[in-house]
């Protein structure tokens, strides 16, 4: 095997943003059948790297070889042809159309004949060939779904069979995981191995060192646009990868004292709320969160948590049942007063509800307070106060990249969630609503927020963390509330494991618990 | 495989939505009942029907989830009665007039033919995710050229061909300002309107001055069909119909196939949804773009050539009067699919028709009835229809990375 030239290579990639050097005289390799993955922080240059792959980017210097051979990639199209496929980690699909549209979408199938010369769409074969590979590989889908109808997971089977259907030989997996749950990051590591055996050659980007060390044959390490090395899985450990990724030694386990809890802070009182669709997703949910105490909302995903958070937090108004904040009844209050009775939430999703990226950061941290002095007096906006105030922020909350007149669209997905975290924690709640604070963060911006939070209970504040990741959920939880088809359905201290968690998220009753 | 999970509807069932549509049904039985040929000639039972309708449509407004149809329906119930009570009013001779259906449903397809290649050019621009309020501007062109080539060729084909390579060509500019420059659409389509008006009409004074179009150019020709022509009611309504509104009937099924059932289509519509996600797997946006506005703006030319030159047989300044904006409502009514658009098109063509007609009952109201369909169409749609999804990119320029 290792004979053969590597079917991919990479040499001395440098790519420059203007001023900006996203990678700097980068070196990679990747034979037939390995998985040879690409660790490193966000913004580490590692997306980049892929965009040139994949002809997103041309670079500004540097050669790319597949089988030995120098290749130009000007455009997706070159890639798909020199059998690239790309898993992109944030889904490119046309959600309104079918699993089956999206998957042949640029290299359709048509019919023989005069249909050949009109272009008319073979849909049966077209269906066909995406059953053979989805059962090939056992990647379920459902052909004639629509993208928008179904899981998180399955769009991700999508695209994976769609650079299969292309006839790809590299496949590689933007942060495959970020967006999966604990059982479908399981099914994905057989669809790896099932690929693997099949030769086909794949680079997983990621920056979970854990899954990593699970699934790559070599890892080679980005920091700052900079390869830091190419190690074998052998012998490499968590701590020696991440001393690798940030340049300094991590603290993995969170560190935290005993919590005190005091009085209730949020009591939720069977609660009944009804989805976009109209569709009762919280069916009864009651819950409680005191001062000083981390509760955890753990669960597999869309069993009815963003309804619930929403209800919470005054987005979306519930049907029934009570939400009361240091005794304030708020429900259905909507947001202001949400904030009003203390209630500060991190949005699951940054992007849509956490910023407004156009606007400056600036803006951005002054979004909670700015009805009050100093940010307005009588309706007028003091810019200067926000500016203040914003740089004051992002100085104490370590937001790099920018300054307050940054626009929020420019930081990496990291910086962006300090934004979040930053507002949220200057409203000086009484009660802080977490939702997936770390989704598609780094190790180091990991290690930050899990210490805001501890922080917060601390500061004797109540915290409920929403998060799919059992593994964050153990370690930050005071209380673990299990919810399942919209109800809260078990309770467990942080040492509950993961196995006893897992049997309640999926709707078995534990025994002995 | 999925762990989606199973909800429990809260909503109330079918059986509401059931009930709206048929207060709806019935309101329009209230209205029909007074109309030839069932011509009943006192108002009671559409006042009982219309009441009815009202009150079906007020129980359906109780649910939330269809409180919209419930008071549409209920709306044209009330609609109905007023509208029956008018009918009753007329001697029955006058009714007969106004309301001969075969003469109705034939000048509707005259109305509705400049609105149905509109439509269709406005959908294809739109699905490939520009938003085309240049259509009125495209259609004026063809008006104008559809008339100066067949005067000058002494043929209306090449009047058709010019016309269309004219609506083209303005679709080209409003291509290249929100394609190639990423100018606001709305802004850059509302730019080429103003142009067309412009350009028309000083082309129109330049070449003919005072006098206006001759009247003896050659027209697009009707077409007789040798059989129907003899059949009660089709021989009226479809035996002397325009070449084009065939043409343009015809092409309704064809861009509808094209656009749900061919390769080229679906690569339209992806571009449309998500350019991003169409560039990835190696799509063309902005070449795909141009030639659907490019396409749209000789669709809409070809409505242009009906108005002129099939229709009046002549240009007069400004002369499509905002058809080419009632296309765009039409498009959008049509839920951005040929056979909606198809629908709404006869929609406003038939109630345009009536309101010409309903003139013959009262003069000082003629104005009033004109904007009559307008309004009716309008709370229909709203209310029974529903709400529709442009396509997801439309309006958004693409900026390649």
């Amino acid at each position: 095997m290792t004979d053969q030239p590597p079917v991919l290579e990479l040499r001395e990639i440098t790519k420059r943003f203007g001023p900006v050097v996203a990678n700097d005289r980068v070196d990679f390799d990747l034979r037939a059948g390995e998985v040879h993955a690409l660790l490193g922080e966000n913004g580490a240059g590692k997306s980049t790297l892929m965009s040139v792959l994949y002809g997103l980017y041309s670079p500004t210097s540097g050669e790319i070889l597949v089988d030995g051979r120098p290749v130009r990639i000007d455009s997706p199209n070159d890639a798909i042809d020199l059998g690239i496929g790309m898993v992109h980690q944030h889904f490119m699909f046309i959600p309104v159309m079918t699993i089956t549209e999206n998957i042949v979408l640029g290299s359709e199938p048509v019919r023989t004949g005069v249909g050949h010369t009109l272009g008319v769409l073979d849909r049966r074969t077209a269906r066909d060939r995406v059953r053979e590979l989805s059962d090939r590989y056992g990647l379920a889908v459902d052909p004639d779904a629509r993208i928008e109808d179904v899981s998180v997971g399955m769009q991700q089977r999508v695209e994976i069979l769609r650079a299969l259907y292309r006839n790809a030989r590299i496949l590689v997996l933007d942060e495959p995981t970020a967006v999966l749950t604990a059982q479908e990051i399981t099914e994905l590591m057989g669809v790896i191995q099932r690929l693997k055996a099949d030769g086909t050659a794949i680079i997983f980007i990621s920056h979970k060192l854990g899954e990593v060390l699970e699934v790559a044959d070599r890892v080679t390490v980005l920091r700052r646009g900079r390869s830091m090395g190419t190690v074998p899985r052998a012998g490499a450990t968590e701590q020696s990868l991440a001393r690798m990724v940030v340049g300094r030694d991590v603290i993995f386990r969170v560190e935290k004292e005993e919590a005190t809890p005091g009085d209730p802070i949020l009591e939720v009182e069977d609660l009944h709320v009804v989805d976009d669709r109209g569709l009762e997703a919280v069916r009864g949910a009651t819950l409680t969160v005191r001062a000083g105490e981390i509760v955890a909302l753990a669960g597999v995903d869309g069993n009815g948590q963003t309804e619930l958070v929403e209800a919470i937090t005054g987005i979306r108004a519930p049907v029934s049942g009570r939400v009361r904040v240091d005794g304030a009844d708020i429900t259905g209050r909507g947001v202001r007063r949400a904030t009003e009775a203390g209630v500060a939430h991190i949005a699951q999703d940054r992007h849509r509800v956490g910023l407004v990226l156009p606007f400056t950061l600036a803006e951005n941290l002054g979004l909670r307070r700015y009805r009050r002095p100093p940010l307005s007096r009588l309706g007028w906006l003091n810019l200067r106060s926000f500016a203040e105030r914003a740089a004051g922020l992002i100085s104490a909350f370590d937001v790099r990249g920018g300054g307050a007149e940054t626009p929020a669209y420019a930081l990496s997905g990291g910086n962006q969630q300090k934004v979040c975290i930053a507002r949220e924690i200057d409203s000086e709640p009484r009660l802080l609503v977490a939702h997936q604070p770390t989704r598609g963060l780094d190790v180091g911006a990991i290690e930050f927020v899990h210490s805001r939070l501890i922080e917060q209970r601390d500061a004797g504040r109540g915290v409920l963390l929403v998060s799919l990741e059992s593994e964050e959920v153990r370690s930050l939880a005071d209380r673990i509330l299990v919810i399942y088809e919209g109800r809260i359905v078990a309770e467990f201290p942080p040492e509950a494991s993961e196995e006893e968690l897992g049997i309640a998220m999926t709707g078995g009753t534990v025994v002995g618990a | 495989m999925t762990l989606s999970v199973e909800r429990p509807r809260l909503a109330a069932p079918a059986e509401h939505r059931r009930l709206g549509y048929a207060a709806a049904g019935l309101a329009a039985i209230a209205w029909i009942l007074t109309l030839p040929p069932i011509l009943v000639r006192t108002p009671l039972p559409s006042i009982v029907l219309g009441l009815l309708a009202a009150l079906v449509g007020v129980v359906v407004a109780t649910d939330p989830s269809h409180r919209r149809l419930g008071a549409c329906a209920a709306g044209l119930g009330l609609i109905a009665i007023p509208l029956a009570l008018a009918m009753t009013n007329q001697t029955a001779a006058n009714v007969r007039i106004v309301f001969t259906w075969s003469a109705v449903v034939a000048s509707g397809l005259t109305f509705a033919t400049p609105l149905i290649f509109g439509a269709l050019g406005g959908i294809i621009s739109e699905r490939s995710g520009v938003v085309n309020i240049g259509l009125e501007g495209m259609m004026l062109m063809g008006c104008y050229f559809g008339i100066f080539g067949a005067d000058i060729a002494h043929t209306w084909l090449i009047g058709a061909v010019l016309g269309m390579a004219a609506g083209g060509l303005l679709a080209l500019v409003h291509a290249y300002f929100s394609i190639h420059l990423r100018a606001n659409q709305v802004v850059s389509g509302t730019a080429v309107n103003l142009l067309a008006v412009g350009l028309t009409g000083y082309l129109f004074i330049a070449q003919y001055g005072d006098n206006g179009t001759p009247g003896t150019l050659p027209q697009v020709p009707n077409v007789n069909l040798p059989v129907v022509t003899h059949v009660v009611f089709f021989g009226d309504a479809f035996g002397h119909t325009n070449l084009l509104t065939w043409v343009g009937l015809l092409l309704v099924p064809v861009v509808w196939w094209f656009l749900f059932r061919t390769r080229a289509g679906l690569r339209l519509r992806a571009i449309g949804e998500q350019p991003l996600a169409a560039s990835t797997v190696g799509l063309r946006v902005m070449a795909t773009r141009y030639v659907a506005v490019t396409v749209s703006g000789v669709f809409a030319a070809l409505g242009g050539v009906y108005l002129s030159d099939g229709f009046d047989g002549s240009f007069n300044f400004n002369m499509t009067d905002g058809r080419g904006f009632i296309a765009l409502a039409a498009v959008i009514f049509g839920k951005w699919n040929p056979f909606g658009a198809l629908g709404a098109a006869l929609l406003f063509g038939l109630s345009s028709a009536l309101a010409y007609r309903l003139q013959t009952f009262s003069q000082t109201l003629g104005t009033l009835f004109l904007a009559l369909p307008y309004a009716l169409t309008l709370i229909a749609v709203a209310g029974l229809i529903g709400r529709s999804r442009p396509p997801a990119a439309s309006g958004i320029p693409y900026v390649k990375e």
